[in-house]
């Protein structure tokens, strides 16, 4: 491997397909990346570009049928999880991998304390009893930063704000301290000066744990100011992936570059009339021969309706270490790739 | 100076708003006795120009949904008045407002939500006609095909119903069906939340491209601070059901006077890693408090990082303290200017000294 470290979290060629009425959905198109240790990676899409559907299939949350798993391997240190039995995967889960999702409401459950539900990976996984238990849960309301934490174990979810309840999410996430820690869209859902409080905490904690961060958003401000490096994905596929001072500095894949043109910024100068990128996102009924940005491409020529356009790295690394793009057509020199 | 901005257009006020107030009852008990109420709104007032685009933005509530919904009188407000186009909203009787209603217009959130999915798009955008227009079917179907065409909807697919859309394409359903009866005012509500991004963008230029072309005038609600100071030629920030400052789009956005609106911008990632590592934020402490029990004095006061004594006691008011911006707060005091201290800028500074000069 280039540069030494063994990644975490290996995903290769995962595939995901939901079966329905109207015929196969290709959500996910043979999706790879990976995960070095303490890195955070930021996952940036449109809804429907199947980011949250990567990382709910590499650990089994789809519910199966109408998902399917079709190819690929997801590589937790030396063993595919995804070839494991569901009771092994269930020591995975919440173990080695945290999750943090969108909507703090619905995800914590409103008729248990919030203490019991910081407990209870504890007592599951760990196997504390209560008391050990107890005190590490205050421990963890403590480290994300609630106040009072030992009073307000007994209260109940509708008694903390929104940006409360992602902390508790990420108390629970943190709680065994996995290795690595999957958040998807956390701070979508709530206020600018909350989704602030949250990012300082991860940032804080990154450096206090150190352990490795998938970060799903859609928003390219939010992954500009936390992550090591990023994936864009459209249509089901990782269209371009690099470290992310030379991905927004150097973007490859047109797609990249009309998404950075669309956002206006607070600071910056403004624009008196928004770039935008014409057309719809995709309908993946079937898998793909052509490229999925093709229909909305500036760029698009012939080559485009019928190759799929294989990830090509940019440079000196190999694919998925540096920065890689899926695209004919290349930057640089502003004409169809050789 | 650069915040001096000169009236571009001899404008005319079409919505002026003077100390609105919307307070929901809270009733308790078995009796259900009006206990408390939500102070959803307490006491704003601003104008909005023909022509203009005036942003309000805050956290989620603030009250600026609420503001949007008064000023149609889609609530009964609880005080204070809303004149749009010279007609006091507020006192109007139920048959004149019905008359109303087509120069003042609304654009939803969520065009899931707020189209009915048993109608076609030609029913839909043809219902403020059926209501208001008095039109033959023909001249109906004519002018729906005509608003199909200024929002950028295909003509073949009049006959579809809303589920056959996307996201973009429902709230383009949605702005036609505002549009049908040539409203003067849209307040639009978040009209781009539910939306991609790169289908935001398509909806914001087709607003700017329709209020060119018709002459609109909006209330754009947003919580977008990127967004807004690309639509808003002014920008409201509000606060726990206040404004806490009113300003020209650019000189808010260079220089934000109100600690909360600092913050506010502050908090906004930027889409560039080299200006996010430099950059030094503003984190607020605690959330928003409860607006049916808002903190004495200054309501801000109690995440504010440059709170004084004072601010937790004394209220203060949204005064002009630089040409065109407006700022309710305590150590924000207008600006002497000297270079500029001719016939008009004596009498003023004087006046704002009495009022704004704390006490301690």
């Amino acid at each position: 491997m280039a540069d030494g470290a063994k990644p975490v979290l290996d995903v290769r060629g995962l595939q995901t397909v939901f079966r329905t009425r109207g015929g196969d959905i290709h959500a996910v198109n043979s999706v790879s990346f990976h995960l070095k240790p303490g890195e955070l990676l930021g996952v940036v899409g449109e809804s429907g570009s199947g980011k949250s559907v990567t990382m709910m299939s590499l650990i089994g949350l789809l519910p199966m049928p109408p998902a399917e798993v079709r190819a690929g391997e997801v590589l937790l240190g030396d063993t595919d999880i995804l070839k494991i039995s569901a009771e092994e995967l269930q020591k995975v889960r919440g173990r080695r991998i945290g999750f943090v999702f969108q909507d703090p409401m619905t995800s914590l459950n409103p008729v248990f304390t919030v203490g019991n539900q910081v407990m209870e990976p504890l007592r599951w996984h760990m196997g504390m009893n209560k008391k050990q238990a107890f005190a590490r849960a205050v421990e963890l309301l403590d480290l994300v930063g609630i106040p009072d934490a030992a009073r307000r174990m007994k209260d109940y979810p509708h008694q903390f704000s929104g940006g409360m309840r992602q902390r508790v999410m990420i108390a629970i996430a943190l709680a065994c301290d996995p290795e690595v820690l999957i958040a998807d869209e956390p701070t979508t859902a709530l206020d600018v000066t909350i989704q602030a409080q949250i990012i300082e905490l991860v940032k804080e904690l990154r450096t206090k744990l150190g352990m490795a961060i998938v970060w799903i958003t859609h928003d390219l401000g939010v992954i500009a100011g936390i992550a090591d490096r990023v994936m864009v994905m459209y249509g089901g596929q990782v269209v371009e992936q690099g470290p992310v001072a030379e991905l927004f500095a150097n973007p490859q894949h047109p797609y990249t570059r009309a998404l950075l043109k669309t956002i206006p910024s607070v600071t910056g100068e403004r624009e008196t009339r928004l770039k935008v990128i014409e057309g719809q996102p995709p309908i993946l009924g079937a898998a793909p021969s052509a490229c999925p940005f093709m229909p909305r491409c500036a760029h698009s020529f012939a080559r485009c309706a019928v190759e799929n356009p294989p990830r090509r790295p940019i440079g000196r690394a190999e694919v998925g270490w540096g920065h890689d793009v899926a695209c004919h057509w290349d930057a640089r020199s502003g004409g169809p790739h050789a | 100076m650069l915040d001096a901005m000169p009236d571009p257009k001899p404008a005319t006020k079409l919505v002026q708003v003077k100390d609105l107030k919307m307070y929901f009852p809270i009733h308790t008990g078995l009796l259900r006795r009006h206990t408390g109420d939500v102070k959803a709104v307490d006491g704003i007032s601003f104008d909005i120009m023909e022509g203009e685009t005036l942003g309000l933005v805050g956290e989620s509530g603030c009250g600026k949904s609420t503001v949007g919904r008064a000023l149609l009188r889609l609530y009964e407000l609880t005080g204070g008045s809303v004149t749009i186009d010279g007609d006091d909203i507020a006192k109007l009787g139920a048959e004149a407002l019905r008359k109303k209603r087509p120069t003042m217009q609304m654009v939803f959130q969520d065009p899931q939500a707020s189209l009915n999915p048993r109608m076609t798009v030609a029913a839909l955008i043809g219902e403020p006609l059926d209501e208001h227009g008095g039109m033959s079917a023909t001249e109906k179907l004519a002018r729906v095909y005509e608003l199909m065409d200024a929002v950028g909807l295909n003509r073949n697919f009049a006959n579809r119903y809303p589920h056959a859309f996307s996201g973009g394409q429902r709230q383009r359903i949605g702005i036609a069906r505002a549009l049908a009866l040539n409203p003067k005012f849209i307040v639009c509500d978040e009209p781009i939340a539910a939306l991609d991004v790169s289908i935001q963008a398509q909806v914001v230029n087709l607003l700017e491209d329709l209020q060119e072309k018709f002459g609109l005038t909006y209330l754009f609600i947003s919580h977008d601070l990127s967004m807004v100071r690309h639509i808003a030629d002014r920008v409201a920030v509000m606060y726990l059901g206040r404004i806490a400052e009113l300003s020209p789009r650019e000189p808010l956005y260079a220089e934000p006077l109100h600690p909360y609106a600092k913050a506010l911008l502050s908090a906004v990632p930027e889409p560039d890693p080299e200006h996010e590592a430099k950059r030094r934020r503003i984190i607020l402490q605690g959330d928003v408090p409860s607006p049916s029990n808002p903190p004495k004095g200054c309501n801000f006061c109690t995440r504010c990082p440059e709170v004084i004594p004072m601010c937790h006691e004394v209220e203060p008011d949204l005064l002009e303290v630089r040409p065109g911006r407006f700022v309710a707060c305590h150590l924000v005091k207008p600006e002497t200017k000297t270079p500029a201290a001719g016939s008009t800028g004596r009498p003023e500074v004087k006046e704002h000294n009495q009022q704004g000069e704390p006490r301690i």
